[in-house]
């Protein structure tokens, strides 16, 4: 192969014929991405797509000003810590996405996700505001709820700012929408409990497979506040209040309980029954200064009893004497 | 040798400063692999995704720095005279400090969600893999190319008189800003964005470093064997071609799950599965330029990063990469372990391992210490070759236990069902990891105090010393035998195609995935076999190759030698 022992190795011609190849290929690549743009191609793009008001251009910007692929792959492309995202949307559903993300810190319980299907968003994007059609809409959330529902996850609470949470849900959506060919590949080993024992043996699967406790406690125990530390934990409100003095998403609870809070335009007030319970069912009435507003959902009243949320504020107290 | 140009000494900092990015560098791969182990390492402080970041970008910078240290280096000889506007080089190489440290700065903005949106364009950092830093890094990034381009295409010699090396180095440093200027744009269409995204990062890979690469391989092997500049320029040509050739549209292979259409699947395994090709032929020619002449090696750590750059180019940009590049191994490989795999060992072997092996050639001419003590560079060579193989093997390993329960059994809970699964290949991480990192603490450290350590008192010159140490007395008639003896070319290709036949076993275990008998049963044996065998193997074949090469090659030293300089 080697041209130094003085033959004549007709370079200039051998250097033409190269460049002309590589012309033809250029040509070809270009065609070949020209057609892979073409509008009848079909490809569903980001301006097309929107999950309530929130536009899935929008939730582009925000996906990449969190840098998400340096954890996650879209497209599978990215980083491999965490699990691909591109089909997220169609796995879980909006709802679990929304009590997901705004503390990602835990795996959303049942009724952390039945809290965000009464957001109007939600109900027009699924169709429906009762837990039991939506888990039946999407599968993946019911598996998800059941199996890691209220358990600590990997991923750090991320803040986002108003809206960016509802964006995320829009790109996820398009990008649940596009059609990458086939990938990623379809499960064809039938049976999650199959594929478990698949994956982990015989001995792990039970250990593997948390008792589903989320929202199915019958018996309220009499103690107010141990009532609402129960309800607090199916409810997912620890996942973004701490029970110590520590920021999470939201202020933590730690000694919270007839202190004084500052608030956000400026006042002061006594965190007593009336101000707690007015937080729980209108969040965003009071907000706490050097927090966000409208990141809570405000749907806790239509869920919780009157009873519930007193026993929850029976809880918050309790934390103040520890 | 000595200096001849007096701008040659410019290279030494950018050896230096590669040196230091590149501790960095690795020092954000320990926390990495660390937090792969336990994610909430560090969680909130300094998330995965911003590690991750600098890692990747800290990775490209050293590599870039090495590369202009190279090219300074030998500009010079190839122009028989000197750079030009010397200013200019020491703007660059502060431009490089500071554009690291604005990373530093920036990157780890997205933990707060801030990309800096200005005029529909992120100008702090934009989070996409690879190409993580905002706009004003991009421009600033953009003005050191065109500085580089504008130095080097200015200090060589009227076009005319360009041999191949010059061509290819020409065409390096302006491709580099060429192509770059693909991701300088915000696109929304996500296909239409990877699409460019692929654009910087394939073809400056594929297309340009590798043109870089194979270039500087063959003059720094004319410089040091005597080579022939006619027969490697020939070899230069010939790479550059094929490169080009399959490369072009190898990058098909990226398009093949990205929201574009099925054809590509189609054009990408054709060509990507030629990529190879270059490789084997730049495998074949370090081993015919090495063996042209029987000279004893006299600057063993330079060869053997050169070595090491060309083998590693083989196992993991040529196989590992072939293994994956057809559209039926890929949509399993694609997203998991077995890509970074690939990657560690095909950035930092192919491209990392030659800026490495031009500063051991470089630094000692400039310091004027040609004997210089070799034991603590070869150290270090065996060091990082053993911790990136490790790592690279780790990975793909992992990763085929990944596809099997992520993608084959659906379970997506990574701290739950993924995870666990993979756990003896996560503890490898920081295990390997730290492996590399001390070769690369050794290696930097004798680099950076190279010809100003005090010389242990030695009668003879060290690269004898040791050869004695290891084959016993030179005279030792078992120095021309066995191990040692002189490496044929029928042998050589023997080594080859056993690294290809492991390739062939790791390329059928990927398709193997495809089988009902996996997929729709859930079996994993005949996978886990093909990767267990296929995998290891091609890690030993590689460590054996590599050690019977240069101990052919280190055996020169104490042969009795007609050729031999007195």
């Amino acid at each position: 192969m080697s041209c130094g022992n003085g033959n004549d190795c007709d370079e200039v011609g051998r250097r033409r014929m190269a460049l002309v190849v590589l012309g033809i290929m250029t040509l070809v690549f270009i065609v070949l991405s020209g057609l892979s743009f073409l509008k009848s191609r079909g490809q569903v793009t980001p301006d097309t797509v929107s999950f309530g008001s929130y536009k899935a251009a929008d939730g582009k910007r925000v996906f990449q000003a969190y840098n998400c692929m340096g954890c996650h792959t879209m497209v599978g492309n990215g980083a491999y810590l965490g699990p691909d995202l591109t089909r997220e949307y169609e796995r879980a559903g909006p709802a679990w996405l929304a009590a997901f993300l705004a503390s990602a810190g835990s795996w959303p319980t049942e009724a952390a996700v039945r809290t965000q299907l009464l957001n109007h968003d939600q109900l027009a994007d699924t169709g429906t505001d009762s837990i039991e059609s939506y888990l039946k809409k999407f599968p993946g959330a019911a598996v998800r709820i059941e199996r890691r529902g209220g358990s600590t996850s990997f991923m750090p609470n991320l803040p986002f700012r108003e809206g960016e949470v509802g964006q995320l849900i829009a790109f996820l959506k398009y990008t649940s929408a596009m059609n990458t060919e086939g990938w990623p590949p379809k499960v064809e080993v039938e049976g999650l409990d199959k594929r478990l024992l698949l994956a982990h043996g015989a001995n792990t699967v039970a250990h593997a497979t948390p008792a589903p406790a989320a929202g199915k406690a019958d018996t309220a125990p009499a103690d107010p506040a141990a009532h609402g530390a129960q309800l607090v934990k199916q409810y997912g409100c620890t996942a973004c209040h701490s029970p110590d003095r520590k920021r999470l998403v939201g202020p933590g609870w730690g000694g919270l309980y007839g202190s004084q809070v500052k608030l956000a335009d400026g006042s002061t007030v006594t965190a007593n029954d009336a101000y707690l319970i007015e937080s729980i069912i209108k969040p965003n009435a009071k907000i706490v200064a050097g927090y966000p507003s409208s990141v809570m959902p405000g749907s806790f009243g239509k869920l919780l009893k009157d009873d519930e949320i007193s026993a929850i504020v029976a809880y918050i107290h309790s934390l103040e004497k520890q | 040798m000595q200096i001849e140009y007096q701008t040659q000494r410019l290279s030494l900092r950018f050896f230096m400063l590669m040196l230091v990015l590149f501790l960095v560098q690795v020092g954000y791969g320990l926390i990495l692999a660390t937090q792969q182990v336990d994610p909430t390492l560090l969680r909130g402080v300094l998330n995965f995704n911003v590690v991750r970041a600098e890692h990747l970008n800290l990775g490209i910078l050293w590599i870039l720095t090495g590369f202009i240290g190279a090219i300074l280096f030998v500009g010079p000889l190839l122009s028989k005279r000197e750079m030009v506007t010397p200013w200019l080089i020491k703007l660059l190489f502060y431009a490089l400090i500071v554009i690291v440290v604005w990373n530093f700065f920036t990157l780890r903005l997205a933990q707060q969600g801030i990309a800096g949106w200005w005029e529909g364009q992120p100008w702090l950092q934009q989070g996409l893999e690879y190409l993580e830093p905002g706009r004003i890094a991009g421009i600033l990034v953009l003005i050191g190319f065109a500085i580089l381009a504008y130095v080097v295409l200015r200090t060589f010699p009227a076009m005319r008189e360009w041999n191949e090396i010059h061509w290819g180095l020409g065409i390096g440093v302006f491709a580099l800003m060429a192509v770059w200027m693909f991701g300088l744009f915000y696109v929304e269409r996500l296909d239409l964005q990877e699409y460019f995204r692929w654009f910087v990062v394939h073809y400056w890979v594929e297309g340009i470093w590798e043109v870089i690469h194979i270039t500087l391989v063959g003059y720094l092997l004319v410089l040091m064997f005597k080579a022939d500049v006619k027969s490697v320029g020939f070899a230069v040509f010939w790479g550059v071609t094929l490169v080009w050739l399959s490369g072009l549209l190898g990058n098909a292979h990226h398009y093949f799950w990205i929201g574009t259409p099925a054809f590509w699947q189609f054009w990408g395994s054709l060509f990507s599965a030629l990529e190879p090709l270059p490789l084997v032929f730049c495998f074949w020619h370090i081993y015919l330029d090495a063996h042209q002449n029987r000279r004893p090696l006299e600057n063993a750590p330079a060869f053997y990063f050169i070595l090491g750059s060309v083998v590693l180019e083989q196992i993991g940009a040529g196989i590992l990469g072939f293994s994956m590049t057809f559209s039926l191994t890929n949509v399993w490989s694609h997203g998991t372990w077995v890509t970074p795999g690939h990657a560690h060992l095909a950035l930092f072997g192919t491209f990392g391992m030659l800026g490495i092996a031009a500063a051991y050639y470089a630094v000692p001419i400039i310091r004027k210490v040609p004997d210089y003590d070799q034991r603590l560079g070869k150290l270090g060579f065996w060091l990082v070759l053993t911790g990136v193989l490790g790592l690279g093997f780790t990975f793909v390993l992992g990763g085929v236990v990944q596809i099997f329960v992520y993608r084959t059994l659906g379970l997506h809970w990574f701290g739950g069902d993924v995870f666990p699964a993979m756990g003896l290949f996560k503890l490898l991480l920081p295990v390997f990891g730290l492996v590399f990192a001390v070769g690369a603490g050794v290696l930097a450290f004798d680099l950076f105090t190279l010809g100003r350590r005090v010389r242990a008192p030695t009668t003879t010159d060290s690269r004898t010393a040791l050869t004695d140490a290891v084959h016993g007395d030179a005279a030792d008639p078992r120095s021309t035998s066995g191990w040692s003896r002189a490496l044929t070319g029928f042998e050589a290709g023997i080594w080859l195609m056993m690294m290809w036949v492991f390739g062939a076993i790791i390329t059928l275990g990927l398709l193997s995935f495809n089988l009902p008998r996996v997929r729709v049963l859930g079996d994993p044996t005949l996978p886990y076999l093909l990767a267990g065998v296929g995998y290891p193997g091609l890690l030993l074949v590689t460590l054996a190759f590599v050690s019977r090469f240069l101990t052919s090659l280190e055996a020169r030293a104490s042969a009795p030698m007609a050729e031999r300089p007195t």
